[in-house]
């Protein structure tokens, strides 16, 4: 789908600060310029073709009492879909890549408490045989943003 | 950068706080009125669903509320986790300069292991693999540290937005 200038100024609009307001599209229309119709039209479309994914709140996992941490695993090629299969099992895991290393398979895993995600990766490692999976919960976050200017 | 992810404590919720977070983890409606189609939901009324949602925007429980892009349409086609082998004196002053970097999205310490000495972590994106490589020197340029690994990535095997609360937890 080929992006237009509409588009294009909902998705720089909408990435952060979604109006929390009865009529948001509404708010948005008259921020940008055009017609509620037109608004709800093309960020249906786009949600819709999937450039955007989702609509809602992300969190901040240890203000709501969970933790998280990336976990990195050595997986032999010929098994990486089933080891991926099993960790995606897992609701607290919500991003897993395959990545260009010895290092292969890296996911994140948020859960209520170390102690349960450590658990869940002992359970892992014995229902797979992959042994050595790293857990490497962040100590210091320097910056978070996901917003993308198009 | 929100200085609050680095805070340990967790916040004290409502049961019909957590129903409200239930309510908007995944994807909100695309209607004329979609606050008013969730507070239905909720048996609220939608003055007080909005309130409680600028609550949790104010107190930082909600780091961002809005739309989450499928990276690869959305003009920047490539990306890279660059994982950085760095001093521990230094780094506090590396990571602020790694975040300065309009192109990193994400910049965390973690701590290092025996098998895999990286302790910092950016994810770099860029217009396509080449561009990331020059963007990664450059950031090795400026924060002088030489030691650091690319890993891109190769193929999604899951991406979703967690689900922190279903209705049953919140009833409790």
């Amino acid at each position: 789908m080929k992006l237009n200038d509409i588009d294009k100024a909902i998705l720089n609009r909408i990435q952060s600060d979604f109006p929390i307001d009865s009529n948001p599209f509404g708010a948005i229309a008259d921020e940008l310029g055009y017609s509620e119709e037109q608004i709800l039209e093309h960020t249906l479309r786009l949600r819709q073709s999937g450039i955007i994914r989702r609509i809602g709140a992300n969190f901040v996992p240890h203000k709501l009492g969970f933790v998280s941490t990336l976990c990195a695993a050595k997986v032999p090629e010929d098994q990486i879909d089933a080891f991926a299969k099993t960790v995606n099992r897992f609701e607290g895991v919500t991003h897993n890549y395959q990545r260009e290393n010895e290092f292969n398979i890296w996911f994140t895993f948020i859960g209520k408490s170390m102690k349960e995600i450590e658990a869940a990766l002992n359970k892992i490692k014995n229902e797979t045989g992959i042994k050595t999976i790293l857990n490497l919960p962040a100590t210091k976050v320097f910056k978070i943003k996901a917003e993308f200017k198009v | 950068m929100n200085k609050d992810q680095n805070l340990k404590n967790s916040e004290t919720l409502t049961s019909l706080e957590k129903q409200v977070i239930a309510s908007i983890q995944a994807d909100i409606p695309i209607v004329r009125h979609p606050y008013r189609h969730i507070a239905r939901q909720l048996n609220i009324a939608e003055e007080q669903l909005l309130d409680i949602l600028r609550d949790l925007v104010q107190r930082g429980i909600i780091r961002r509320f809005g739309a989450t892009l499928k990276h690869q349409k959305s003009g920047y086609q490539a990306n890279v986790m660059v994982a950085w082998h760095v001093d521990e004196n230094r780094v506090d002053e590396v990571g602020n300069i790694m975040a300065s970097f309009r192109r990193v999205s994400h910049c965390y310490h973690r701590n290092p292991t025996a098998q895999w000495r990286y302790n910092l972590y950016t994810m770099v994106h860029g217009k396509d693999e080449k561009n990331c490589r020059d963007i990664a020197a450059k950031m090795a340029k400026k924060a002088n540290v030489d030691t650091y690994a690319m890993l891109f990535s190769r193929r999604e095997l899951k991406k979703t937005s967690m689900t922190y609360f279903n209705s049953a937890d919140a009833e409790t």
